[in-house]
């Protein structure tokens, strides 16, 4: 046997291994990619970074909502050596034993609960990692910080760590603005893309709506990542990074000057007030009574102490009234009532009716022969008669049938001024107000089963109407505009882009432009002239058109309504008050409007006497 | 004078050159894999490059020292050493293990796992062993003493639980192998005076070495199959378990020869060929029993996991394969031409996601960085360098140098193959270094030595040694 022959066997498996190795790289190596991929799972991280939210702005350009700079106070635990427990809780005034309770607690906080895989059973696994960085104190204002920063290079392990929360330097605005809160698990699982746990958002008002814009684009920095989950070096050179984007400012139609005076007016008073540039439908002020300080609600420490607060007081601060409350409008709503009418051809402009005060009350006052002296003097007996003759116009012989077809004529009308419907206004909690029609009728007393006198109340503005301050508001905007409005809407425009298309629609009422002189000139006349209801909301030197509503309250003392425009020959604002449970609305809500449409027309009040007398008013008592 | 240096031939350069690559390659790849920023300096002690550098350094002086020996005086120091380092073995196994192995001798940081230097002593021995007998043939006596000296290192090492070490002491089978040793007479013992057959001699027994891979073959099938379960069609209802599956192949192949054999095979032949068949049977049936028990009782848990990774039986990337699959990430992501030297990203000291760079998944560190282009040439540089000691093997005059330098080519390939081989993921994970690449002094000094020693009887080829 020839024995060295066996040396090939040797050779060959030698050159065997070496063919095969060299093949199994080149597919690893070269052909492959799974390896590769492979990597990029391991060692690649993204970092999310997240900008700070957009800036709001009023008309005037003014900051109103900012960003502050925070401060956590950040710990590495696999960092930390020799720890002085004692010195810092000098420094950071905790006792010791809280320094331990807060330890544990930021361990625990990190407990997630999961189905195990292999038995189906619920089980809490801690996501604490000694090498990753957590707060050990969060949202430290600067100057807590300042007062640790010096000393805190001798504690080594911990360092400081910048964030951005909300500012509100007006203290006004809290209903129109909103809150951020801490996003909630079902939020997160919307946007899993964008969000992670701890975050911000958006939980009411324009901070909600608009949140989107607001939270801007955020930025992804890729980095290479140890085995320990340590930042090593940016990956690719820093190529696969994109900046983030502040979301772009929103510039606001509210007057913040007016806002927060409104709001000051308007303290120790429940209700709304809401104030409209009749020509373009931006919303001036928006005042929501009672309200709060924005500021209280920044951050989760603030809303730890203060939302419970503010969430459980019994005059609701956190409700947008000017948006949800629905409430009978009173006598301002003759005025619309006026405009079907005369657009229906069931009265003329030189209309007289007595003031009987047999089926509804009314006051003393002159007889009124016109439309315009009827509104100026609000005669109730007068409405009574004309909208009888607009909702039962005899064009069928059943009384019922009758009154069932002008009511559904009526109703058309209303929808045409934007009542019993949602506005489109760009903020949550709107609610539609009520226009009572047939359906809602029949259901209540059966078909053909009611006529004009069941729902009488209507024609002056009381009964099942429900009208909110918003659209209060922009019934006097649509007056001044002689028949049209835009939606009111908040925000003008999203940075440099101009108002939504939708805010840039004119809507049209069916009553013809031409018989909105009469009705104005009685709201002039109810401020201006003798016997006119709301002369306390004559303002020196501008001519304010308004009119006053009573709306009866069965449950306690009558609201107090107002709505008005001024100036009369070329309006500016259009504005409604209400005032829960202050009687008449020439008293307390008139007055209030006028202030106000003073203030943001020439910036200044004359009258301080009328202020002053607002001012003292309390109707509530709130404990600030 | 003039007699001595006729049969002077000179050193082999191009298995000095090769050697020399490799340290090169292997010095530049631990600078990189093991780098500290804070210790740039090469030559640092206190780093794995500098105490590297350190050991390339006692094992050349250690080997030169040797070289200057006369290869005979080499030859008649091997008893000598080659009991010092069983006796080290011995020692070791009274130490406090480290990392499940009690492999290390020495102390404080300095300790040296006698475990390496058995591979070459052994080496030696068996060379010291077979160089004895004159003739062409190896005498039963040596073949029995050396069986003896390599299962008793190897039964030293088992102990010790170093089962990459122990693999490799397989290597000295292929040594034999090409000394024409035959096992005949053992398997005729059993088969003649136990089981009453008349053999003259086996297939078997001769070549042993192509039966060692069809046996690896079949014992890689019966690990994949022996625990799982499958169904047939025609079985609803029954999970028929993989071993079973396994025999009836067995039994059905085994039945089908047996009466081709019946049938077809002439008078003479087929008495012996039923017995053949009987016998393959039975065996191929034990050899399903070892394999299954071993791999299901015998083997330790992390030994069994292993196997499993690797068959793909399981899957644990981020847990029990993590270092595995890191390793094969690393290797996977260098490419064509490597990510660049220092610049890894998955083995880099930095990152530090491929465990064990230094030591086993050193190759890792280099192919990230070298990719393919280096790679492939580290793996022609080792197969060169194995092919070539075979070659100075073949052209030894005294059996000696002949069995010393296979088994050294051996070694080497063992080492290669299992290391690169699991870095690669062909074959599973055993613990065992790179040569010349890893770090460690152990295994560095005796790599040096040995081909030092190689080079050195090499030298004086045209001598007949003993």
């Amino acid at each position: 046997m020839n024995l060295e022959a066996r040396r090939l066997v040797f050779i060959l498996l030698f050159l065997f291994v070496g063919v095969v190795f060299t093949a199994r790289l080149f597919y690893m190596q070269v052909v492959d990619d799974k390896w590769i991929e492979r990597a990029g799972e391991v060692a690649k991280r993204k970092i999310t970074i997240k900008p700070p939210r957009g800036i709001l702005y009023d008309r005037n350009r003014k900051k109103i909502v900012a960003n502050k700079t925070y401060y956590n106070l950040m710990f590495v635990e696999d960092d930390i050596e020799d720890f002085d427990t004692v010195a810092f809780s000098k420094l950071i005034g905790m006792s010791v034993d809280s320094i331990h309770l807060r330890f544990e607690e930021i361990r625990k906080n990190l407990d997630r609960k999961t189905k195990s895989k292999a038995t189906g059973n619920d089980t809490i696994v801690n996501d604490y990692r000694t090498y990753m960085p957590n707060a050990f104190l969060s949202e430290l204002s600067a100057d807590e910080i300042s007062r640790i920063a010096m000393d805190l290079p001798d504690f080594k392990g911990f360092y400081e760590e910048p964030m951005s929360m909300r500012d509100y330097p007006y203290n006004s605005g809290a209903n129109i603005f909103g809150y951020l809160n801490e996003i909630s698990g079902e939020e997160l699982n919307k946007d899993r893309q964008f969000y992670n746990v701890g975050d911000f958002i958006g939980r009411s008002g324009l901070e909600k709506y608009y949140e989107h814009e607001l939270r801007g684009k955020k930025g992804t920095k890729v980095i290479l990542a140890s085995a320990r989950g340590k930042l090593v070096d940016n990956f690719a050179d820093g190529k696969l990074d994109t900046n983030a984007q502040q979301g772009p400012p929103l510039h606001l139609g509210i007057d913040i000057d007016l806002q927060a005076y409104g709001e000051e007016l308007m303290k120790y008073k429940l209700g709304s007030a809401v104030a409209i540039e009749p020509s373009t439908g931006e919303i001036l002020a928006m005042v929501s009574a009672p309200s709060y300080d924005p500021n209280r609600m920044v951050g989760t420490r603030n809303i730890r102490s203060n939302y419970m607060k503010l969430y459980k007081d019994t005059l609701k601060p956190f409700y947008p009234r000017p948006l949800a409350a629905e409430y009978p409008p009173g006598s301002i709503f003759k005025v619309i009532q006026a405009l079907v009418c005369l657009e229906e051809g069931v009265i003329e402009e030189d209309a007289t009716f007595p003031c009987t005060k047999s089926w509804v009350g009314c006051h003393n006052h002159p007889t009124a022969n016109s439309v315009s002296k009827a509104i100026q003097f609000s005669c109730n007996p007068y409405f009574y008669y004309a909208v009888k003759k607009l909702i039962q116009q005899g064009k069928y012989e059943s009384n019922f049938k009758d009154a069932a077809v002008g009511l559904e004529l009526w109703e058309k009308y209303m929808h045409s001024f934007g009542l019993g419907q949602k506005p489109e206004t760009d903020i949550y909690g709107l609610r539609s107000g009520v226009i009572p029609n047939v359906d809602f009728y029949d259901h209540w007393y059966g078909k053909l089963r009611w006529a004009f006198s069941t729902i009488r109340s209507n024609s002056i503005g009381q009964g099942e109407v429900k009208l909110t301050p918003l659209q209060m508001a922009n019934l006097a905007a649509i007056v001044a505009n002689d028949g049209y409005y835009y939606e009111p809407h908040l925000v003008k425009s999203i940075g440099d882009q101009g108002p939504a298309e939708k805010y840039k629609v004119k809507k049209h009422t069916m009553v013809d432009p031409k018989h909105y002189g009469v009705a104005k000139e009685g709201m002039r006349a109810a401020v201006n002239d003798p016997y006119g209801t709301a002369r306390r909301a004559r303002i020196n030197g501008i001519t304010v058109a308004g009119k006053t509503g009573t709306a009866q309250n069965p449950h306690g003392e009558d609201h107090s309504v107002f709505m008005a425009f001024a100036p009369y020959d070329n309006p500016k604002i259009a504005i409604a008050v209400f005032v829960e449970n202050a009687g008449f609305g020439g008293t307390w809500a008139a007055p209030i409007a006028s202030l106000m449409m003073e203030k943001y027309l020439t910036g200044e009040i004359s009258d301080t006497l009328k202020e002053q007398r607002i001012l003292d008013k309390r109707f509530t008592h709130i404990n600030e | 004078m003039n007699n001595l240096r006729d049969k002077t031939v000179g050193w082999d350069w191009l298995t000095i050159l090769i050697v020399s690559a490799l340290i090169l390659m292997g010095i530049t790849n631990i600078y990189s894999a093991a780098y500290n920023p804070e210790r740039p300096f090469l030559f640092d002690l206190k780093t794995m490059y500098g105490k590297q550098i350190m050991w390339i350094g006692v094992g050349l002086f250690l080997g030169i020292v040797i070289s200057l020996i006369d290869a005979e005086y080499i030859r008649k120091l091997t008893p000598i050493a080659f009991v010092t380092v069983i006796i080290l073995l011995v020692l070791v196994l009274f130490t406090k293990p480290i990392n499940g192995a009690r492999s290390w001798l020495g102390v404080g940081p300095f300790g040296v796992q006698p475990s390496e230097f058995s591979k070459f002593t052994t080496a030696l021995m068996l060379a010291y062993l077979f160089s004895q007998d004159r003739g062409k043939i190896i005498t039963k006596k040596s073949l029995f003493l050396a069986l003896g000296v390599v299962f008793m290192t190897m039964l030293l090492i088992l102990i010790q639980n170093d089962t990459g070490t122990f693999l490799v002491f397989t290597a000295f089978f292929f040594v034999m192998y090409r000394e024409g040793i035959t096992f005949d007479p053992i398997i005729l013992f059993f088969s003649n005076r136990i089981l009453g057959m008349r053999f003259k001699q086996t297939w078997v027994g001769i070549h042993f070495i192509p039966v060692l891979f069809i046996v690896i073959s079949f014992s890689i099938v019966t690990l994949y199959l022996t625990d799982s379960k499958h169904t047939f069609s025609f079985l609803p209802g029954y999970d028929v378990p993989g071993w079973i599956l396994i025999l009836s192949v067995i039994t059905l192949i085994l039945t089908i020869a047996f009466f081709l054999n019946q049938n077809f095979s002439s008078q003479r032949s087929k008495g012996k060929l039923r017995s053949v068949i009987l016998i393959v049977y039975f065996v191929s049936i034990g050899l399903v029993g070892v394999v299954s028990y071993t791999y299901l009782n015998v083997l330790q848990s992390h030994q069994k996991d292993r196997i499993d990774l690797w068959l793909g039986k399981i899957q644990d990337k981020d847990g029990k394969d993590y270092n595995r699959n890191r390793a094969l990430a690393a290797v996977g992501s260098g490419g064509f031409s490597g990510v660049g030297y220092h610049d890894a990203i998955l083995s880099s000291p930095r990152s530090q996601h491929v465990p064990e760079s230094e030591t086993d998944f050193i190759f890792s560190v280099y192919s990230e960085e070298w990719g393919f282009l280096g790679s492939a040439t580290l793996v022609a540089l080792f197969t060169i360098l194995m092919i070539r000691i075979v070659v100075i093997a073949e052209r030894q005059k005294s059996r000696f140098a002949r069995v010393y330098a296979n088994a050294v080519a051996m070694i080497i390939f063992y080492h290669f193959s299992i290391n690169i081989g699991m870095n690669i993921g062909i074959i599973p994970v055993i613990g065992i270094p790179l040569p010349f690449f890893s770090y460690g002094g152990s295994s560095m000094m005796s790599f040096l030595i040995m081909i030092l020693i190689l080079l050195k009887l090499d030298s004086q080829r045209k001598e007949v040694l003993a």
